[in-house]
């Protein structure tokens, strides 16, 4: 598959491309991409969490956060994007507000089953022993929803990353998707090297997460049977919860 | 410039019809939505699309379900089966779908086949999940009373543990369906299917707002109706698990 | 007994389930058989004239690429070759020039229309532009035939990338041709897609061969005549045959170094479907082909993207006043 040798020597020469010497390289597309994404996961997180946890906290609010969810996967990047352009011309704000828009609701419903699904008598017990509501979210349910919650925040960074690339088929300049969207400067090895590198670069990200939510898991808290429990709570509830 | 190898012209040209016959001020004007408009390009443009979306959803969704089904029930058997399972399907889903598109353009070929593929491929995981969990929330009193009525194993899938799972696998089915219809807008970039054409004409006018409208909203429509359909589908099946709150 | 009822309806819920995934499982295959055919894609196969050399010939793909223009002369081949009788299925939108290059020698396709200049730089990799049209013509007919294709003949027209400006500001600045803009330095602004900024046949080809220096603004195809119009811009980056360029509310400026190269458009058909088609085949197509003017592909071109309406149908109707249809 002489195509992938020419992907990675296009990868490996940084994204030059003969006959075309002024082309970003690679590595500034990646980094570009990178950056947007990350923002965007940074709002998003910023105002989903919170927003998630407390109803799960309050164990409120579930029609809302679940049918979040729901509705937030029935929208194709793609529509958001070229909606945003044709009403709102394509700019980097535009862009994260598309991003935000698509990352928010799962992570709504990830953080708010997660901590609406913690054991009832353990949140019991560290109200027995004196703990206000917030300390209850912050020191118990919260350790104990990581899990679910990083499983929410791994789907949005997917999605994120995913609909930066694709903002470049609405006309975005700044992403890897530049090049997957240029086939005509690039030539279909720029393509794939390109693609190649995103996919690459989602998996990175995805990995340094998992890592992350290593390190914030409490010790001694069985993960696949906290997952599996979890996991099983968000299935009930997507069965219960009909339109 | 007159270039040697063309066929020479008659002395007045071609005859440069009129074409403002079928046009629609409004569209022109690129209002925000043209009815006119709308209904003229239902039957060439809108429709095919249409079409063409929920091909590529059902049968990705079709071939999704028996491969995640298949893994299910080896994983649920074998334990050990499970966690390398997740493991390649969420590799697979974490990829996104612009890349995994072209990934398969070089061996594939840019084709149905590798669109289904892709498409396929991001089922795996919430259906292999949610098939496992559902089967493993059976409970063992159950499992135990269809074991002492004497029923094999193959005949306890079938009657009992499968359709208690029913609940798990159309919750699995209803996030697929939704995912693979908004993924499918994407298509369009390696094989000329699905309402990303439409999507993509109208980003290159403009973009004209009606037809974005129309496909965007087309696509919308379509994964809310294919949810609540299979909301339908599984109080149909399964009137004994209406299970209220949560 | 209490369990009897209980197994028959669960034999019965069981048997819903079977039902259930039998009937995936066809849809799937349904599906399948009916994708191979023609209704997911705009692929289109109307039925053929009754008459005509094309009758009884073996039927033929043709395949055009991903934007309006294209599609709108695949639609104009197609129908044309369809009026004479010849059995032709029009694939749209297949994919960039490499793709469709690829298609077209993995016989997946029999004919595409393709642009002289394109052909040489995506396909061929050539990094140096030709003199002139017939040596772009010439250079990408000799790049092809050892493939066991052929270029058939070229079209009038040539879609290049070109600088259009307000007439005012041409005449304001005694503008003719792009060298003209030298003498303003960077007081111009040129606003073009980003990718004009990197390629030769861009900002540093006008760069190099004319000695501007403008201001470059960045502004997405969609959007350039409203840049124009608008003053955000100068000078913008345009094509050729767009539809825009009618309402004579814009001068082009003259590229006489050819920076932007040639671009006319040539039928890129294999030379086997060729002997299989007959001479009829050919000869249609080169008819076709000869009555592309400029002004006739600008005025399908703004039907398209200005009216909205279908290349399709603007094939159609040119073909039509033509006779050819």
């Amino acid at each position: 598959m002489h195509e992938f040798v020419e992907a990675f020597r296009f990868i490996v020469h940084d994204g030059a491309v003969a006959g075309q010497p002024a082309l970003p390289s690679l590595g500034y597309l990646t980094l570009q991409t990178l950056k947007v994404g990350v923002i965007g996961l940074a709002i998003s997180l910023v105002v989903a969490i919170p927003v998630g946890a407390w109803l799960g906290h309050l164990h409120r609010g579930s029609f809302f956060a679940i049918n979040t969810g729901n509705i937030g996967r029935a929208l194709p990047s793609l529509v958001v994007l070229a909606i945003g352009d044709a009403f709102l011309g394509l700019g980097l704000t535009v862009v994260e507000l598309a991003l935000v828009i698509l990352a928010v609701p799962p992570v709504i419903t990830n953080a708010y089953l997660a901590i609406d699904s913690v054991d009832r008598e353990i949140v019991d017990a560290a109200r027995g022993m004196g703990m206000s509501a917030g300390q209850v979210l912050a020191r118990v349910e919260l350790p104990l929803a990581v899990p679910l919650i990083f499983a929410g925040i791994r789907t949005a960074s997917v999605f994120v990353l995913s609909t930066t690339t694709i903002a470049s088929l609405a006309g975005f300049s700044g992403s890897l998707g530049d090049i997957i969207a240029n086939e005509t400067s690039y030539h279909f090895s720029g393509v794939l090297g390109a693609a190649i590198c995103v996919a690459g670069l989602t998996l990175a990200v995805d990995a340094a997460l998992a890592f992350v939510q290593r390190a914030l898991t409490p010790r001694g808290l069985r993960l696949l049977a906290q997952e599996r429990r979890a996991s099983t709570r968000l299935v009930r509830a997507l069965a219960s919860a009909g339109p | 410039m007159t270039p040697a190898a063309i066929v020479p012209l008659g002395a007045a040209g071609p005859i440069i019809p009129n074409y403002g016959a079928g046009s629609s001020s409004c569209a022109v004007r690129n209002h925000f939505f043209c009815t006119d408009w709308f209904g003229h390009n239902w039957g060439p443009v809108l429709w095919p699309a249409l079409r063409g979306h929920i091909v590529l959803t059902v049968v990705a969704v079709a071939i999704g379900f028996v491969i995640a089904m298949a893994l299910a029930l080896a994983a649920h058997r074998y334990r050990v089966l499970e966690q390398p399972t997740i493991l390649v399907t969420t590799f697979l889903y974490t990829i996104p779908s612009l890349a995994l598109f072209e990934l398969l353009v070089a061996p594939v070929g840019a084709n149905v086949y590798s669109a289904e593929i892709a498409l396929v491929s991001y089922t795996l995981l919430i259906l292999f999940r949610n098939i496992l969990a559902g089967m493993r929330e059976v409970p063992t009193e159950v499992l135990d009373a269809a074991d002492g009525m004497g029923m094999t194993r193959t005949q306890s899938l079938l009657r009992v543990e499968l359709p208690l799972a029913l609940p798990a696998i159309v919750a699995g089915l209803r996030i697929a369906v939704v995912t693979t219809i908004a993924l499918a807008t994407i298509v369009y970039t390696i094989y000329d299917a699905g309402l990303g054409v439409p999507i993509h004409t109208a980003l290159g006018e403009g973009p004209f707002k009606t037809e974005l409208i129309a496909a965007g909203g087309l696509t919308i429509l379509l994964a809310l109706v294919a949810d609540g359909l299979l909301v339908l589908v599984q109080r149909l099946l399964t009137p004994w698990a209406r299970v209220r709150g949560g | 007994m209490p369990g009897s009822n209980g197994r028959r309806r669960n034999h019965h819920r069981a048997g819903a389930l079977s039902v259930l995934l039998v009937a995936a499982l066809s849809i799937a295959l349904a599906a399948c058989g009916s994708s191979k055919s023609s209704s997911t894609s705009s692929t289109s196969t109307p039925a053929p004239a009754a008459s005509g050399p094309g009758v009884g010939k073996p039927a033929v793909t043709i395949g055009d690429k991903n934007f309006s223009e294209e599609n709108i002369l695949g639609a104009l081949y197609a129908e044309a070759l369809r009026a004479k009788g010849y059995k032709v299925t029009l694939k749209d939108n297949v994919g960039s020039s490499e793709i469709i290059y690829k298609a077209l020698t993995a016989g997946g396709l029999d004919m595409y229309p393709e642009y002289t200049g394109v052909l040489l730089s995506a396909v061929a990799g050539q990094t140096r532009n030709p003199a002139s049209a017939t040596a772009a013509y010439r250079q990408a007919k000799a790049f092809v035939e050892p493939h066991g294709l052929t270029l058939l003949k070229y079209t009038p027209f040539f879609d290049s990338n070109a600088l259009a400006t307000l007439p005012s500001y041409a005449s304001s600045h005694g503008l003719k041709s792009i060298a003209d803009l030298k003498g303003l330095g960077r007081s111009v602004k040129l606003g073009a897609p980003p990718e004009f900024a990197t390629r030769f046949e861009g900002l540093p080809g006008i760069k190099q061969e004319y000695g501007v220096n403008p201001t470059f603004v960045p502004i997405a195809i969609e959007l350039s005549y409203k840049a124009l119009e608008g003053g955000q811009v100068n000078v913008q980056n345009v094509f050729t045959t767009d539809g825009q360029l009618l309402s004579g509310k814009f001068t082009l400026l003259a590229d006489p170094k050819h920076v932007f190269g040639f671009q006319n458009v040539a039928p890129v058909v294999r030379r086997s479907a060729l002997a299989t088609e007959g001479p009829a085949f050919a000869e249609t197509l080169d008819r076709v082909s000869s009555l592309l003017t400029i002004k006739a592909i600008q005025q399908m071109n703004a039907a398209v993207s200005i009216d909205k309406q279908t290349p399709a149908s603007v094939a159609q109707q040119f073909l039509h006043a033509n006779g050819l249809a």
